[in-house]
Order: structure tokens, then C-alpha cells, then sequence
């Protein structure tokens, strides 16, 4: 029933595509952080109008599930971009998109609003103190902003950062359903070839648990290392 | 978008079953491995860090592809049929083995957050165990591991609508179907529609943890004192007002 070799076999086929995997993971996650921090700043100054849409929205993402979200904009995105290069007048054919767009895209935006609390908490566990000893300094904003509010926000942020990379990686697995091959469908994919699926998820999840216990790892190590250089 | 919304709610009580019946049963299991992990025994407890390690670090979808393949293997190897096992049971087993290890991981910090100076309190005024538990821990756990056990719960939501994979007619199962009888069409307001179900719900299950909150000791207490400072503050300021008023 169960067999080790073909277990063997489909690791080392799913294995191809986690580098992709990665690099969409970190992808999505460098732009939600973007996203985030320009949504952090949003709420800290209180813009009128964006600020309230942006609490709607928070709400929005908090209560529906990534595969509604997925498939909405798939379905949603061509229309959307039809729309408005229409009224720009320029020639795109929206229905050529590729899903990896629409992945990257939903994902970012889906978890923007997450990073956004965390680059706030991370901003706001800064002591008061540290700031007002850098401007008597004679610090610029930017060099405040630079060599003291960064560096320690980093550190403070560093194991949520690496959380939500985790979280995007197990995100992805959603990505299939759109067609985008990630390991999930990867796995599913081996399966269907040799019509053994149960070898072929036990391996993906074998990998997954790799990636995880790399990533709880390197959170652990860094950690202590950022801590002690800046203190 | 009004033709469709009665189709898709008829559906909600599949997903509201196996929502029920996966916190209850998971937040069950979640308290005996909680309780294990604490009781640190020998062997068993480097096995439920594994499991631990293992359910954080594989996606919900690929653990309900291994329990809905995986199961009538393993029953197999026990000499049982079990290939008639329906989709919804291993829904249910995928979502409850998930959120023991979810669910354990927030009660295990909220156990260990209360002072052990309060163990020692209640053994010394004679509390059996039992009683000790239900009237000192409980009490204290909760206001710190609620606001984790909802989060949990809007998880546990989220994760209801990946069941559809597995054939399960649930919310998005139908919407499938629903897409395949119109040929394709007015796919957006279908998911547009399910969207703002799933915010329902989710919003509803948020003001029901707020109204646990809302009864914990720790907020009672919280609320007499933002009462009474609320007061103080109302006389401080009269008080002011009335000394700005003689200086005038």
C-alpha cells in the first residue's frame, strides 16, 4: 500500500519547484511589507477618508478566507483591468494575465493589512527616549529614521517577519487551484502522474515541515544575533 | 447577487456543522495534549513537540488531502474497511487534529502565565486539585488566552472553506456548481457574495468572543476601575474648572 521508494521519488520531484515556492513567498512578502508600512503610516497620521477605508478593508481581509479572495480576483482582475485601460485607450488583452499576477497580487493585499500591525508595534515598542537622545544629537529625520529607528524596529519585528513569510509559504498552497505550481501542486501533480497520492503529499508535507523547522531555526539564531549587536 | 445569496446560505449549515463539531472536539483534544505537554513525560512529550512542530509548518490543505487519501490506508493496515468513509468525517478529523496543536499552542502560554505563587496559595488553603483548577486557573486563564481563542475560531472558519476540494458541497462547492449550470457567468457576484457571507459570520463570531470578553473577572474589575477613574477625572476636572473660575 504504502511505498518508500516511490515516497523517495516524489520528494526529490516536488523538490524542483521550492525554490519558485521561495521566491514567490519572499516576493509577496516584501511587497505586503510595503504595503503594510504605507498602511502603518495611513493609520499613525490619521489621513481622513483613506484611514476609514482602510479599517473597512482590515475588516474585510480579517473575515473572509484566502481561496474566496483568490478566486474572486481571478475572476475579477481581467474585468477590473479591461475597465480601465478602456478608458485609457490602450491595447491590453486583460484575459492573457497570468495567474502568477493574480497570486501575487491577492496575497499582497490580503496580507498588508497583517504587516501593518506589525511594523506599527514594532515602531511603537521604541523607546520615546531614544528618539529625543538622537535629535539632541543633532540626528536629521532621516538619519533618526535610519540608524536608530530602523535598526531596532528590525529587531523587534524580526520573528513576526519571519512568522509571516511561514504563513505566506502555507498560503501558497492555495495557488494550484489557479493553476500556479507550487509544491502543494506539485504534489498533486506527481500524484496523478503514478496515481500515488498519499506517498506524494506525505512528501510535500515532509518538505514543508523542513521549511518550517529551517525558518523557526533561523528566527531562533538571529534573533539572539540582532539582539546582541544592538544592545 | 439576490437570486444567488438563498442558494449559497442553504449551504451554511453543512459549514456550520463541521465548524461546531471540529472547536468543540479540537478545543477538547487541545486541553489533553495541553495537559500532556505540561505534565512533561518522558517519551510522550518529544512526540507531541513533533506533532506540534509538524501542524504549524504544513498548509490545512495539504493535511486534509493526507487524512482524506490517508485514512482508509491506515485503516487498512488495521484490517479494517473504512473505504466508504464520507468526505465530511475526514473534514471533520483533518480540522480537529489541526486545531489541537493550533489551539494548545495558545493555552499552553496562558496556562504557565499564571503565577505559580497562586498554585501554592490555593494548595495551601487546602483546594483539592479539581478546585483548585475550576476556581483559581480557570478564571485566570481565560482573560489571556480569549482574545487567542478567537482568533482560532475565525482560523477555523477560513479553513471550513478549503473542504470544498475533497467534494464537499459546502459554500464554495456550490458556488461551483452554481457556475458550472450558468455556463460561467457572473462569477464575481458569486464570490463577491460568498465573501460577504464568510464577513458575516466572521463578524458575528467576533462579538461573541467580545461578549466572553466581556464576562471575564479580569474585565469586571477593569470596568469599576476605568468607572471610578472615569469619576475621579469628572471631579478633577470640575475641581480645575472651579479654580480657573476663582482666578478669573
Amino acid at each position: 500500500m504504502f511505498d518508500f521508494k516511490v515516497l523517495l521519488e516524489s520528494i526529490i520531484d516536488i523538490a524542483t519547484v521550492v525554490p519558485k515556492t521561495l521566491a514567490l513567498a519572499i516576493f509577496i512578502l516584501l511587497l505586503s511589507l510595503l504595503m503594510g508600512a504605507v498602511i502603518a503610516l495611513i493609520q499613525q497620521y490619521k489621513v481622513p477618508l483613506l484611514s476609514q477605508i482602510i479599517k473597512v478593508l482590515q475588516s474585510f481581509l480579517r473575515g473572509t478566507p484566502n481561496v474566496v479572495l483568490l478566486f474572486l480576483m481571478y475572476y475579477a482582475l481581467p474585468e477590473i483591468l479591461t475597465f480601465f485601460t478602456g478608458i485609457l485607450g490602450i491595447e491590453f488583452d486583460a484575459n492573457s494575465l497570468n495567474p502568477i499576477v493574480t497570486v501575487i497580487l491577492t496575497f499582497s493585499i490580503s496580507y498588508s493589512v497583517f504587516q501593518s500591525e506589525i511594523i506599527r508595534g514594532s515602531i511603537l515598542s521604541i523607546e520615546k527616549g531614544q528618539i529625543e537622545a538622537a535629535q539632541s544629537l543633532g540626528f536629521s529625520f532621516w538619519q533618526t529614521f535610519r540608524r536608530v529607528i530602523i535598526p531596532q524596529a528590525l529587531v523587534a519585528a524580526f520573528p513576526d517577519i519571519i512568522n509571516s513569510l511561514m504563513v505566506v509559504i502555507k498560503a501558497l498552497s492555495l495557488a494550484y487551484l489557479i493553476t500556479v505550481v507550487d509544491i502543494l501542486g506539485q504534489a498533486k501533480m506527481v500524484g496523478a502522474l503514478s496515481y500515488r497520492y498519499l506517498e506524494a503529499f506525505i512528501g510535500a508535507a515532509l518538505i514543508y515541515w523542513l521549511i518550517g523547522a529551517v525558518l523557526t531555526f533561523i528566527s531562533n539564531r538571529f534573533e539572539l544575533k540582532l539582539r546582541r549587536g544592538f544592545h | 447577487m439576490v437570486e444567488i445569496f438563498p442558494k449559497l446560505i442553504s449551504t451554511l449549515p453543512i459549514t456550520l456543522s463541521i465548524i461546531l463539531t471540529s472547536a468543540i472536539l479540537g478545543l477538547i483534544l487541545s486541553i489533553i495534549i495541553t495537559a500532556l505537554r505540561i505534565k512533561k513525560i518522558k517519551f510522550l512529550s518529544p512526540i507531541l513537540e513533533a506533532y506540534i512542530s509538524f501542524m504549524r509548518s504544513i498548509p490545512i490543505l495539504l493535511l486534509l488531502f493526507i487524512v482524506y487519501y490517508g485514512l482508509p490506508v491506515f485503516f487498512s493496515l488495521l484490517n479494517m474497511n473504512m473505504n466508504d468513509l464520507s468526505a465530511i468525517v475526514s473534514a471533520m478529523i483533518t480540522l480537529i487534529i489541526f486545531n489541537g496543536a493550533y489551539l494548545s499552542e495558545i493555552l499552553r502560554p496562558a496556562y504557565l502565565a499564571v503565577e505559580k505563587g497562586q498554585h501554592e496559595a490555593a494548595d495551601s488553603l487546602g483546594y483539592t486539585p479539581f478546585a483548585k483548577f475550576k476556581k483559581i486557573i480557570i478564571p485566570q486563564m481565560t482573560p489571556i488566552a480569549l482574545p487567542g481563542l478567537g482568533n482560532a475560531v475565525i482560523y477555523l472558519i477560513h479553513d471550513t472553506s478549503l473542504v470544498f476540494t475533497i467534494g464537499i458541497v459546502d459554500i464554495m462547492g456550490k458556488a461551483n456548481l452554481i457556475m458550472a449550470s450558468s455556463y460561467g457567468e457572473n462569477k464575481v457576484e458569486v464570490f463577491l457574495t460568498i465573501a460577504l457571507i464568510y464577513w458575516g459570520v466572521c463578524l458575528l463570531s467576533d462579538r461573541f468572543i467580545k461578549l466572553c470578553e466581556n464576562h471575564t473577572y479580569l474585565r469586571k474589575i477593569e470596568n469599576k476601575r476605568t468607572f471610578s477613574s472615569k469619576t475621579s477625572q469628572l471631579s478633577h476636572k470640575f475641581n480645575k474648572r472651579n479654580i480657573k473660575s476663582n482666578l478669573d
